[in-house]
């Protein structure tokens, strides 16, 4: 049984008052590619249902339906009548499970690597020759002591570091 | 007329043959391109952003940060664009957000006011249609395009401004200035799946292996793209679904500035068409194209 989390309702109606304008007309689902091909299962007017209701750990513990299914194709928030950013609602669910240890290893990956080297892909030997031979000039990515000390002063490094 | 140039990561670090394409198309039309020391990952508004907003909006605004041309910034990833437009939009909407942006990136010596313009490669060609016109030596006659815009080139509408999200005109308008015919086709509007590709694999073949299906019935000879996640959504799937499905998909995959170039007279060599995986040798014999 789902229990309703006042403190999690108040944070996420604080963070985005559109919230509170949905009627559950279900136009999202509709035309939502994701909810479309998983039959449903996937239902971006259930995740804005239980965040209205404050359903903590249907959406963040359980992940049902799963909020790292949606592709980020922003057609929801277009087709909204009333004007909710359901993407922007869908972030603040996933940063929560972020914090909670409940991210798909893909993320984590792409988050170490921005970590350690700046860059979401490290330049390979391979690729420096490949430009080379592209007539490409030399990338000067960021300097890593910068990147380290904002994503530190983020709490970034602290949560990833805690995921191990 | 010049910009700053904001590469990113996938496109120079694993995808340099359309950067090639693209800095010929600008240095052909005259437009100056900076290259700027320093630029982190943008960061990926569909990895980044979805675990940590506050990141997100740090390392997009130290990226900005760096911008110091008056023309702004271009990129030459639909998935950058949006973050670096993204940025900007929510420093100037909330105060809050850009008193908290600035106190992050006073820890490393910098501020941000969110005033650097920020646009889509593909955006630009678009303003300077007379002009990539007055360039066309090679007209892509034979040319069946099925022109994919993908999601963040368009959408959310309100911080990209550009185009329309539903009914998008600029990039079919380029394809045919270029003498080519854009094909329409089922499923035109729908995301690839690349995003969805770190939670669900299987999900995210299945809606690029719709999207190509469509493709192929609607009887186009190659796609066209801006972004380099549909790029490689589109490119590197093919093969595998080809082995799942019993299809026999082989559809080049071309970024805009690809086309552009052919058309502007670049041979395919120097533009590295060589390095995509499907190759285009075919199909451009077929159109009597020289290799």
């Amino acid at each position: 049984m789902s229990v309703i989390n006042y403190k999690f309702r108040n944070e996420v109606l604080k963070h985005n008052a559109s919230l509170s304008y949905c009627y559950q007309c279900s136009t999202c689902s509709g035309g939502c590619p994701v909810a479309l091909l998983t039959s449903g299962n996937y239902n971006p007017r259930k995740i804005i249902e239980e965040a209205i209701l404050g359903l903590q750990d249907k959406l963040v513990q359980s992940q049902d339906p799963n909020p790292w299914l949606c592709s980020t194709c922003q057609k929801c928030v277009e087709l909204c009548p009333q004007k909710v950013e359901l993407t922007e609602i869908f972030v603040l669910i996933k940063n929560r499970c972020f914090k909670q240890s409940k991210t798909p290893e893909a993320f984590l990956a792409q988050a170490q690597a921005v970590l350690e080297n700046g860059v979401a892909i490290p330049y390979s030997k391979a690729i420096l020759t490949r430009r080379d031979k592209l007539g490409l000039p030399e990338v000067k990515t960021a300097s890593l002591d910068e990147i380290n000390e904002l994503l530190q002063e983020t709490n970034f490094k602290k949560h990833l570091l805690k995921e191990g | 007329m010049s910009y700053d140039l904001f590469l990113g990561c996938v496109i120079p670090a694993r995808l340099p043959f359309l950067e090639a394409s693209s800095r010929k198309v600008f240095e052909k039309l005259g437009i100056k391109l900076n290259d700027v020391d320093g630029f982190s990952c943008c960061p990926d508004p569909t990895g980044i952003e979805q675990i940590d907003r506050n990141t997100w909006l740090a390392l997009g605004a130290r990226n900005l940060s760096l911008c110091n041309n008056n023309g702004g910034v271009i990129s030459f990833c639909s998935g950058c664009v949006e973050t670096l437009k993204g940025v900007n939009y929510f420093i100037n909407k909330d105060l809050t957000i850009k008193k908290k942006v600035n106190r992050y990136l006073q820890k490393i010596g910098k501020t941000y006011e969110g005033k650097t313009e920020v646009k889509h490669f593909a955006q630009v060609l678009y303003e300077n249609l007379e002009k990539l016109k007055e360039n066309i030596e090679k007209p892509l006659e034979g040319l069946k395009v099925a022109v994919h815009y993908g999601c963040h080139y368009l959408r959310p509408s309100e911080i990209i401004e550009w185009d329309d999200p539903f009914e998008p005109i600029t990039i079919d308008e380029i394809v045919k200035t270029l003498g080519a015919e854009s094909v329409e086709y089922d499923l035109k509007m729908e995301c690839c799946g690349n995003p969805v590709e770190k939670s669900d694999k299987d999900l995210s073949l299945l809606m690029i292996g719709n999207k190509l299906k469509a493709i192929q019935q609607a009887g186009a000879n190659c796609v066209v793209v801006v972004c380099p996640a549909c790029y490689q959504q589109f490119e590197f799937n093919q093969k595998e679904l080809n082995k799942l499905n019993n299809t026999d998909y082989n559809i080049p995959i071309f970024y805009l500035s690809e086309l552009v170039a052919l058309a502007f007279g670049f041979k395919p060599e120097e533009l590295g068409l060589n390095f995509h995986r499907i190759k285009p040798n075919t199909l451009f014999e077929s159109l009597g194209f020289e290799i």
